[in-house]
């Protein structure tokens, strides 16, 4: 592997994603752990950028550490007496382990073989040099909006919104 | 630009890592928010892996499919803390093992 | 939605940038999924905290526009939107009554568990998407076998579709929440998921796996088979022992699933008569249902109970009521001449055609268990004496409107609309590729 700075650059971000991760699974307090979702987060973001996905890096940010991060923060401190934020594991934790370390060396022996000389899959040498010229947010917006290509989901998508608003509404309200 | 110097399959393997996190902590946690927090996780590995075979395929539809997924866990996310904070309000718990009013 | 279906292969058929495919297998599930929405929206009208909201219409209405778009979509792109759109409203639906401690926390059960299972989902697909580098369901298979992968992969892809799926139709292993989310949910509310939603993701299972997996038949057929057996036998005897109405209708509702899911292990060999009857079983099962749980509400609001024994004596307060009920257990347990026994007989009869004999003989056996606790309900309503017989049930304009349509359907889909009913779900079978 060639160390440069792309190479560093993942380095840091992925464990940033890591660390959070771990903190999110494992973190007894339950802000701390709200924390360490936001670092997840920010590390997934930047990894976005290395894989040219600039304008998802940046909606990454906006919604998920902006938006959704912090609402979830908002609502742990809604639902949660301070004194009382330590969160006990359920009592199962060890099969949980196991499950998940299964699914993880299921996932990873997947992986691992599309990787190999013989299924060259997705080796660095396969990767197109170059993106092609009309990718960017421009690209992305026009085919959002294209009715050959997602304007039926991004419709819905609207619409979707606009339900689970008039519905978190209509369900939380206190009259 | 210069030839991507690192294999997709570190993003993607480390998305499987993110994954397998986020899956322990919904089996692992008590309490509804941290279960939800977990299931973000499990969001995020899945749109690292998509961008990941987008960059490799050169496509813009795994970018796509990532930006509905971000749209489709906002809304989400809005629904499940209501419910969340309407379940506060009645029980004062949000341990999702003490939902067993419904059991009996 | 009834426009005719253009003639020519799959990609002339599919619109709008191939997000959705317009085919009958669409059409016939529109079909379904507009009148369980129709027929929920007259038995909401008179449940208290419910049937007077517009909000609450506004959000049926959403989740219909996802259920009919889960039956035509044919990207991934558009599968998940149109999933996220049926869960997300149905979610806000289950968590609706205000002040009820009981619908919150099934609210919350049905999220998490939802918001998990499309979690596994969407990484399956994202795994798909890299195997094959597009995002068109008609285009996967293709190019999943120039992508030259080793089974492993792709059963790895389908295991964590089907914990998606398999939540939405609550197969055994991921049924857990049905039973808790059926009875905390709004009543009418528990009819449309455990119709709508159900048919919905049916019509996405079989249009995804006889597309995506096409070259995998011998692998899915087994996984599938399994799980119809697991979910037959496990929704049939938990049934047995519910003293809740709405609880026991959750578990035959497990069941039911499972009786369908041997239809789409039965697809693999002989694809028309096997998904036709899966089609076939789903008409029948969303008018039954529906007349079912128009009943349970109706009961529900005199009583104030959803216990089975809140049914005692219906006989004697309205006889006609009781009569519905009946027809509706008895088409859910199978018995001639009502359409739920033409339903299993194609069922069980697509099995034996693809080899499954052993499937169809689990199939029978759940079918004679299920009779049981059918007609234990059957034989409160007609036989135990009612705690208040003097006070009359009432029965509101929606509701007749309600019981006559089903109920007549239901007996007619049974007799004399057997033939052409099944010939135009197999056409839509044999449409499909």
């Amino acid at each position: 592997m060639i160390i440069n700075g792309e190479t560093i650059a993942f380095a840091v971000f992925a464990i940033m994603a890591i660390v959070g991760g771990v903190g999110v699974a494992a973190l007894r307090n339950l802000f701390h752990a709200a924390l360490s979702l936001l670092v997840a987060l920010f590390g997934v973001a930047g990894l976005f950028v290395l894989l040219a996905a600039p304008f998802l890096a940046m909606v990454q940010i906006l919604v998920y550490m902006g938006a959704i991060a912090i609402l979830i923060i908002f609502v742990i401190m809604l639902t949660q007496r301070v004194a009382g934020m330590r969160e006990q594991y359920n009592r199962q934790w060890i099969l949980s382990g196991l499950v998940a370390l299964v699914v993880f060396g299921v996932l990873l022996m997947v992986i691992s073989q599309l990787g190999t000389p013989e299924n060259a899959m997705w080796n660095p040498s396969a990767v197109a040099a170059t993106l092609p010229d009309d990718a960017g947010v421009a690209a992305l917006g026009a085919d959002l909006v294209d009715a050959n290509r997602y304007v039926l989901p991004f419709e819905v998508a609207g619409l979707l919104m606009t339900v689970a608003l008039i519905g978190a509404i209509a369900v939380a309200r206190e009259d | 630009m210069e030839p991507a110097p690192l294999n997709i399959s570190a993003y993607v393997v480390l998305s499987a890592i993110l994954f397998a996190m986020g899956a322990l902590g919904v089996l692992i946690r008590r309490n509804a928010i941290l279960v939800f927090m977990s299931v973000e996780l499990m969001l995020n590995a899945a749109n690292l892996a998509l961008i990941a075979f987008a960059r490799f395929y050169n496509q813009m539809d795994g970018q796509i499919l990532v930006f509905f997924v971000m749209t489709v866990a906002a809304a989400e996310v809005a629904v499940g803390l209501a419910l969340i904070v309407v379940i506060f309000r009645t029980r004062r718990s949000i341990n999702i093992d003490e939902l067993s009013r419904l059991k009996d | 939605m009834f426009a005719p279906v253009p003639e020519g292969g799959a990609s002339e058929q599919l619109f709008l940038g191939g997000m959705v495919r317009h085919d009958t297998l669409a059409q016939i599930f529109r079909s379904m999924i507009l009148l369980a929405a129709a027929i929920t929206c007259l038995i909401s009208a008179d449940v208290p905290r419910v049937g007077r909201r517009g909000d609450y219409y506004a959000i049926i209405i959403a989740a219909t526009l996802g259920m009919c778009l889960m039956s035509a979509a044919s990207d991934l792109i558009m599968v998940l939107i149109a999933l996220e759109t049926t869960s997300i409203s149905l979610y806000l639906l289950v968590g609706f009554l205000r002040g009820d401690a009981k619908s919150a926390e099934a609210g919350v059960k049905y999220f998490l568990f939802g918001a998990f299972s499309s979690a596994v989902l969407l990484y399956g697909l994202s795994l798909l998407y890299g195997f094959a580098g597009q995002t068109n369901i008609y285009g996967l298979s293709g190019a999943l076998a120039a992508a030259g992968l080793e089974p492993g992969h792709v059963l790895l892809v389908l295991v964590m579709v089907l914990v998606g799926f398999g939540f939405k139709v609550s197969a055994v292993p991921f049924h857990f929440w049905t039973p808790d989310v059926y009875e905390g949910a709004p009543t009418p509310i528990t009819a449309f998921i455990s119709v709508g939603s159900k048919a919905a993701s049916f019509a996405l299972l079989l249009r995804f796996f006889l597309a995506v997996f096409p070259t995998y038949e011998e692998y899915w057929v087994v996984v599938i088979a399994v799980l119809a057996t697991f979910t037959m036998t496990l929704g049939n005897l938990l049934a047995l022992v519910q003293r809740n109405i709405k609880r026991m209708l959750a578990y035959s509702s497990i069941a039911q699933a499972g009786y369908a899911l041997i239809g789409v292990a039965a697809v693999a060999a002989d694809n028309s008569l096997g998904s036709g009857a899966v089609v076939f079983y789903m008409f029948m099962y969303t008018l039954t249902n529906l007349a079912a749980f128009t009943i349970v509400i109706l009961v529900e609001r005199v009583t104030g109970g959803d216990q089975i024994a809140d049914l005692a004596g219906l006989h004697q307060r309205a006889p006609r009521l009781a009569l519905a009920m009946f027809l509706a257990l008895l088409s859910l347990g199978g018995i001639p001449p009502l359409a739920g026994f033409a339903g299993k007989l194609f069922l069980f009869s697509a099995a034996v055609d693809a080899g499954l004999v052993w499937l169809a003989m689990v199939g029978v056996i759940n079918a004679l268990v299920s009779l049981y606790y059918y007609l234990v309900v059957a034989k409160v309503m007609y036989v135990d004496q009612p705690a208040h017989a003097d006070k009359a049930i009432a029965v509101s304009r929606p509701y007749v409107y309600s019981l006559v349509v089903t109920v007549v359907g239901m007996v007619l889909l049974g007799t004399i609309f057997i033939g052409p009913w099944l010939n135009w779900s197999t056409s839509a079978a044999s449409g499909l590729f």
